[in-house]
């Protein structure tokens, strides 16, 4: 074969990608149920997904959703803590429960031949959690000491310093899904079993199972569900809508600290079917990938940083721009001015060519999302939590490739606002306050991680 | 197990690069994976991280691919991609629609042959400083983040080529030199001195024809490189006590241990398992469950080619010395040796081991990368089963022969405390 270096290689015949295919079922009795049939190996996944997150805790009670999906696996049916985890183990089977803003999810990964035995555990820490007293009261105690180490770790000071100012206390996403040690305090093994009464419902939740499992075997383990699962509450979630800020800096202290880490940016749209492709393709270009302007200035031009990159942060209803990086100490100034300046450059919009590249980037990579067990189950995780359309991923591609460089540079100049940025930095603050002229961005403000939530 | 017999074609090109290939035409994909035989262990005094330094360098473009341009071809291609460094090994790779099989090769046989052309100053100035920083994120400014390279220094002699960690030591990062960078190319980034895996969607015969294409013409160099072995030896006990920026101390216990794929080394992770592995593991019930002295607790047997040490660390709740720790951790230990371990721990463990490499071939380019691993480890990519067979051959009896052979030597005790705490 002849070669020639100095010329990218021709790209050959495209090989045919199929996406999986999924039915869904609405029974009687049960919650919604969506099976993706795949049979490449002796795997099934399943997925119980609660309409249950942090966005539910109670004022006062910020990390109640939290404590029930530490709780909710401390036994079941007639078994106790020890017994149900060693149970899922000599199954060789994985299980793991994790709440995050919108809701609570409860996964299992499993052997196919171990389905039906690792099924029923499953079914047992939904239907009929044992929440009792002792156990509550050590997850507790696990979650108060964790508190207190976070504390230590400047990117979580900077994650949830950032996420509560931009959004503000009244927010209910203005919280971490642990909770603070104030809202942590005063909550009861009472609450917890409440807030298990009033969400683990039907028409609250979703079921989702991926794998290499006869139909009838699965709805047979289904219908079993009908029985015990209580039917359904509304939706009892006001969200206060949040408000779009005045620029200021945040400067969270932690002395000695040899880098700062840096959290800027603001509140965003909803995220719905009109715009979040062009804002997609937009951050691509902006800070979502290596090739990103933010992290080719930042990292590959001047070296002030291992990473930089920016992103839109979806909850189910709100959303905030933000870039995240950390640098230097003594590069704190500079690297924010590189920051700002791509911000601005950015409303003036993108190019032909950057626009190609992001698009052919997004469609060329879609068949890799769906390589594994996991990533079927999350993608269709997704569309569950963000009530997405059924053609929603047989589409995908095609939007991507429809949004036009205009509808791009409308969003890069309509989403990205310097002006209105929340800006925080968690390091050194005596070394922060020398180094940054007057408000050159924004109003600046000292203050204390523990003081914010009070 | 059938599901686990992963044919491969493997042969030499002849400059001595290895080639192996595994055809998978589940979905339109490929992995392109390429391991150096080049780790930190190869580093000498003074210029530690010198390879994962080198790693960074291998992204700063080529002859015929300018900088910042090797990520952009494969991310407009829509495939992902990154490189690692380990004590023994520099490894790169990609995963592509197959389509693109023959852009990933160009790119690879391009660094590989016509890297140093392009190499220049100011890229090594930036990486240089891309690097300090990734040392000032992921170590220094992390809680307990020093840990593990205050463990390695203390375990092994200095000297020994693991008793440095693979980002090397802050100093030896700002004084490589252009000369530094293009020496260690010229020794060690020889296609005689690499493997290739390419996985996925593929047809063997082209994809042969292809590598023949890319790599035959670049040649390897005539160094014979030098194994840089030495025996392992931690005569006494060593006692290291660490200030950091933390509220809550943490214990670590480390012991030098198997090397990989060594006699005991599988019986190791199995003892790890066993110790804390899970809820009903003996140090977490104990300490973390019962007692709630621990907030957490985790053990690791951590192998290499030439040596590997076993580690337990465990972080106080508030209230609790990590003497306290300590003698738990020591109990349980002696528990294992003196009265030994059910055959149910047992079956627990394997049944977990057993499952996990079913659920580890889910990925192409982590497959990809776990034939490049045995390939380098026992010479024949396809030996899941061996490896496998290793776990399913240990008895409850090796159990606790390992833990008594090698949980009772001399170990490195490190304490981290708070910074306005004497430690004693």
């Amino acid at each position: 074969m002849e070669i020639n270096r100095r010329q990218r290689p021709e790209t050959a015949e495209k090989a045919d990608f199929i996406l999986p295919a999924f039915s869904k079922y609405k029974l009687e009795n049960v919650p919604d149920i969506y099976f993706i049939p795949k049979h490449d190996l002796p795997i099934v996944r399943a997925h119980f997904i609660v309409n249950n997150g942090s966005r539910f805790d109670p004022l006062g009670m910020k990390g109640l959703s939290n404590l029930l999906s530490m709780c909710i696996d401390e036994g079941a049916g007639k078994l106790d803590s020890l017994q149900l985890s060693d149970a899922f183990d000599i199954l060789g089977a994985n299980f793991s429960v994790t709440a995050n803003s919108d809701v609570t999810m409860l996964k299992l990964q499993t052997l196919s031949d171990k389905f039906d035995a690792a099924f029923n555990l499953f079914k047992d820490v939904i239907l009929s959690p044992n929440l009792n007293e002792k156990d509550f009261l050590r997850e507790k105690r696990k979650i108060a000491t964790r508190l207190i180490q976070l504390e230590d770790d400047p990117d979580y000071l900077a994650n949830s310093a950032f996420e509560f100012l931009v959004y503000e206390k009244n927010n209910p996403y203005a919280y971490q899904t642990i909770g603070t040690k104030e809202g942590i305090k005063d909550i009861s093994v009472e609450n917890v079993r409440d807030f298990y009464q009033n969400n683990f419902l039907r028409g609250n939740s979703a079921i989702l199972i991926v794998g290499n499992i006869p139909e009838d075997i699965l709805l047979k383990q289904i219908d079993e569900f009908s029985r015990t699962l209580k039917s359904s509450s509304n939706d009892h979630f006001a969200q206060v809508p949040p408000t779009i800020l005045k620029q200021k800096l945040f400067i969270i202290n932690k002395k000695d600290s040899v880098q700062t880490e840096i959290r800027t940016g603001h509140i965003s749209s909803k995220r719905n079917e009109k715009d979040y492709y062009a804002k997609n393709l937009l951050n691509i270009i902006l800070g979502g990938q290596f090739s990103s302007r933010i992290n080719l200035n930042l990292r590959e031009k001047n070296g002030y940083t291992y990473g930089a990159r920016s992103g839109f942060t979806y909850n189910k209803e709100a959303s905030y721009f933000g870039v995240s990086t950390s640098v230097g100490i003594d590069k704190t100034t500079d690297s924010l001015r590189e920051i700002f300046f791509e911000l601005k450059k950015i409303n003036e919009g993108v190019t032909e060519e950057e626009t190609g590249f992001a698009k052919s980037s997004v469609i060329k990579r879609y068949p890799s999302n769906f390589e594994t067990f996991g990533h079927i189950a999350a993608n269709y995780s997704n569309k569950i939590i963000y009530e997405l359309p059924d053609n929603y991923f047989d589409l995908y591609a095609v939007k991507i490739n429809n949004v036009t460089l205009n509808e791009i540079n409308i969003q890069a100049s309509k989403s990205i606002n310097v002006d209105n940025a929340t800006t925080v930095l968690v390091g050194d603050a005596e070394k922060l306050d020398k180094q940054i002229n007057g408000d050159e961005f924004g109003e600046k403000i000292f203050i204390e991680f523990d003081e914010l939530f009070s | 197990m059938e599901l686990l017999d992963i044919h491969c074609t493997r042969y030499n090109l002849s400059n001595g690069l290895e080639v192996i290939l595994y055809q998978n035409n589940l979905i339109p994909l490929i992995a392109v994976n390429v391991w150096y035989k080049v780790g930190s262990a190869n580093e000498v005094k003074g210029k530690t991280g010198l390879a994962h330094l080198f790693e960074h360098m291998m992204f700063q473009g080529s002859e015929n691919v300018p900088k910042e341009m090797h990520f952009k071809y494969i991310q407009e291609a829509g495939g992902t991609l990154n490189g690692s460094t380990s004590v023994d090994r520099t490894n790169y790779y990609e995963k592509l629609p197959s389509n693109e099989l023959e852009l990933a090769l160009w790119l690879e046989s391009d660094r590989m042959g016509f890297f140093l052309q392009t190499l220049n100053q100011e890229k090594l100035d930036n990486q240089k400083s891309v690097v300090y920083n990734e040392r000032l994120e992921r170590y220094d400014n992390q809680p307990y983040g020093l840990a593990w390279e205050i463990i390695i220094t203390n375990l092994y002699d200095k000297g020994h080529p693991y008793s440095w960690s693979t980002i090397g030591f802050p100093d030896d990062i700002k004084s490589y030199t252009f000369e530094d960078v293009t020496g260690f190319f010229k020794k060690y980034y020889s296609p005689k001195n690499a493997s290739l895996v390419i996985a996925g969607n593929i047809d063997v015969d082209h994809t042969k024809s292809l590598v023949e294409k890319y790599f035959a013409g670049i040649t390897s160099n005539d160094d014979s490189l030098t194994s840089p072995a030495k025996d392992a030896i931690l005569k006494k006990t060593k006692l290291v006590v660490h200030k950091d920026k933390v509220q809550l101390e943490r214990l670590y216990c480390a012991w030098l241990s198997d090397k990989a794929f060594g006699k005991d080394d599988a019986s190791l992770d199995i003892l790890s398992d066993i110790l804390t592995g899970s809820k009903n593991s003996r140090l977490y019930k104990r300490m973390v469950f019962d007692m709630e002295i621990a907030q957490d607790v985790t053990a690791f047997q951590f192998s290499g080619k030439y040596s590997g040490h076993f580690v337990i660390a465990a972080t106080a709740k508030p209230g609790n010395s990590l003497d306290k720790l300590k003698s738990v951790i020591d109990e349980e230990i002696n528990l294992v040796i003196k009265k030994g371990i059910s055959s149910h721990e047992l079956e627990r463990s394997k049944n977990s081991i057993n499952s996990g490499f079913i659920y580890s071939l889910q990925n192409i380019d982590s497959l990809a990368d776990q034939l490049n691993l045995y390939n380098f480890h026992l010479n024949e990519p396809n030996s899941f089963n061996y490896d496998l067979n290793r776990y399913n051959a240990v008895t409850e009896s090796d159990i606790s022969r390992v833990a008594e052979k090698y949980l009772l030597k001399p170990r490195v005790e490190l304490k981290i405390i708070p910074e306005d705490k004497n430690g004693n």
